[in-house]
């Protein structure tokens, strides 16, 4: 069988057709279906929320720790002994957090410790960003 | 059913197209060079340091038909320090990798800024190598160089380098240090003095270099005269010695000049400008081989690297220090 379409018609038909497509990929571009927080990171379902490792590295770049850190996961601690002689005024802690979580305050660069009476507190905040501990860290000399 | 319609120009350019892309153009041997010509390479990288030399690779040539050459001669604009020359063998890369050198003139004359070699065999081709000893009085200026070759039919072919910059660091290298005797650095000085020397120069020691075995994060070090007794165990200052020096140690910074290893890391005058040292202590403990410390002096006059090249054990190691005048 011959269909004969007009072509006036079939070009109305293509317009019409752009134009639901143009309609429906604003609207897709626009929907918001995935989260992120103040700082453009992804909020996701997790909820775990703790420290997994620690290290303290001095202004070389070489570690300064002189043991492993003890992470109490429940006492919300972390305790670090450092080499004798660490200039703990100038030192880059790198945390290793569970996935998706964030620290707050963030690390950008060198960090001053040097008032180890007084231990800093660096609170983990977990993915679904619901959750929130305090971790305080302990640096004791060698 | 629709009919295709093509445009004959758009046929006919494509066939054009088609006729130029397969057309095979034939190769012509490039013309001879005429006359006299030459060309320089610069071999050092760097900063251009006070006392190291910068060094050129000077090439001449001209067609065997035309002549021999005669001479060749480097203009500086500063003149040169003592052991600027140029060389007067020509060299050339053996099977093995290795540069040969071939004797193709008299040894290089110096006169004031004009450093020549007389050609003394019959040659029409040469690279000649030009050492230019950095003299102190460039420091800080630039100093820009000419090329120029003469052959036996008269002409001359000449060709400018630079200006390069001259650093305004001091450099000096391995200097032994050890535990108890030669221990007190200056940095003013750039020198290393015992405790008897130590004692002449007291405002001008600015480091104290210490080896403990224990504590066992202590071993090898550099501590300012004024740290705290805890960083200077045992040692007794000569009277006098009492600065207070910002430290900072750094691995992985084997300044090519100082360490003399492969590493192709520079520390330029713009290192000294930039870094801040405010907040440094005045000890640096737990150095080994290829650490460095950047320091800066009490009266914030001089910035410095000292580089450890190699320790030892026995309390002693060998260190070298480039230093930049604020």
């Amino acid at each position: 069988m011959i269909v004969n379409i007009n072509t006036k018609a079939m070009a109305r038909y293509y317009k019409m057709a752009c134009s639901l497509l143009l309609v429906a990929l604003l609207h897709a571009g626009c929907k918001k279906d995935t989260p992120v927080d103040e700082d453009g990171l992804l909020i996701t379902q997790r909820a775990e929320c703790f420290v997994g490792n620690f290290e303290l590295l001095g202004v070389d770049f070489v570690t300064v720790r002189s043991k492993v850190p003890v992470i109490d996961t429940t006492a919300q601690t972390i305790n670090v002994e450092v080499l004798f002689g660490t200039d703990l005024k100038n030192v880059y802690p790198q945390f290793s957090l569970a996935s998706d979580c964030k620290l707050d305050p963030k690390i950008v660069g060198k960090v001053d410790l040097s008032d180890i009476a007084n231990p800093k507190t660096y609170t983990v905040i977990s993915g679904n960003r619901l959750v929130k501990k305090p971790y305080q860290l302990i640096i004791k000399y060698q | 059913m629709r009919k295709l319609n093509y445009s004959p120009v758009a046929v006919l350019f494509a066939l054009l197209l088609c006729l130029a892309a397969c057309e095979e153009k034939e190769y012509a041997i490039p013309d001879p060079v005429a006359g006299l010509t030459n060309d320089v390479i610069k071999r050092t990288l760097g900063p251009n340091i006070v006392g190291l030399p910068i060094e050129f690779a000077y090439a001449m040539a001209l067609p065997a038909s035309n002549g021999k050459l005669v001479s060749a001669k480097v203009e500086a604009s500063i003149a040169g320090a003592t052991g600027t020359f140029l060389e007067n063998r020509s060299f050339y890369t053996n099977t093995g990798g290795q540069d040969v050198g071939i004797t193709v003139g008299s040894p290089s004359v110096t006169t004031g800024t004009t450093t020549q070699v007389a050609y003394t065999v019959d040659t029409n081709a040469a690279t000649l190598r030009y050492f230019y000893v950095i003299p102190p009085e460039a420091r800080g200026q630039s100093v820009s160089f000419t090329f120029s070759a003469t052959s036996s039919n008269g002409k001359t072919a000449t060709y400018k380098m630079g200006p390069y910059t001259i650093s305004k660091m001091d450099i000096r290298r391995t200097l032994a240090v050890s535990n108890n005797n030669n221990a007190y650095i200056s940095i003013e000085d750039m020198a290393v003095y015992n405790s008897t020397t130590a004692v002449l120069n007291a405002a001008k020691i600015d480091l104290v270099y210490l080896y403990r075995a224990t504590p066992t994060a202590f071993t090898h070090a550099l501590v300012s005269p004024a740290a705290e007794a805890q960083y200077l165990p045992g040692v007794t200052l000569p009277a006098g010695v009492n600065r207070s020096t910002k430290v900072r140690k750094v691995f992985n910074l084997q300044d090519r000049n100082l360490a003399q290893l492969q590493f192709g890391i520079y520390i330029d005058d713009r290192d000294f400008q930039e870094i801040n040292l405010a907040d440094a202590p005045n000890y640096a403990i737990g150095l080994r081989a290829e650490a460095g410390t950047w320091v800066e002096t009490a009266d914030g006059k001089y910035r410095a690297y000292v580089f450890l090249n190699s320790v030892n054990a026995n309390g002693s190691a060998v260190i070298s220090i480039l230093r930049y005048l604020m």
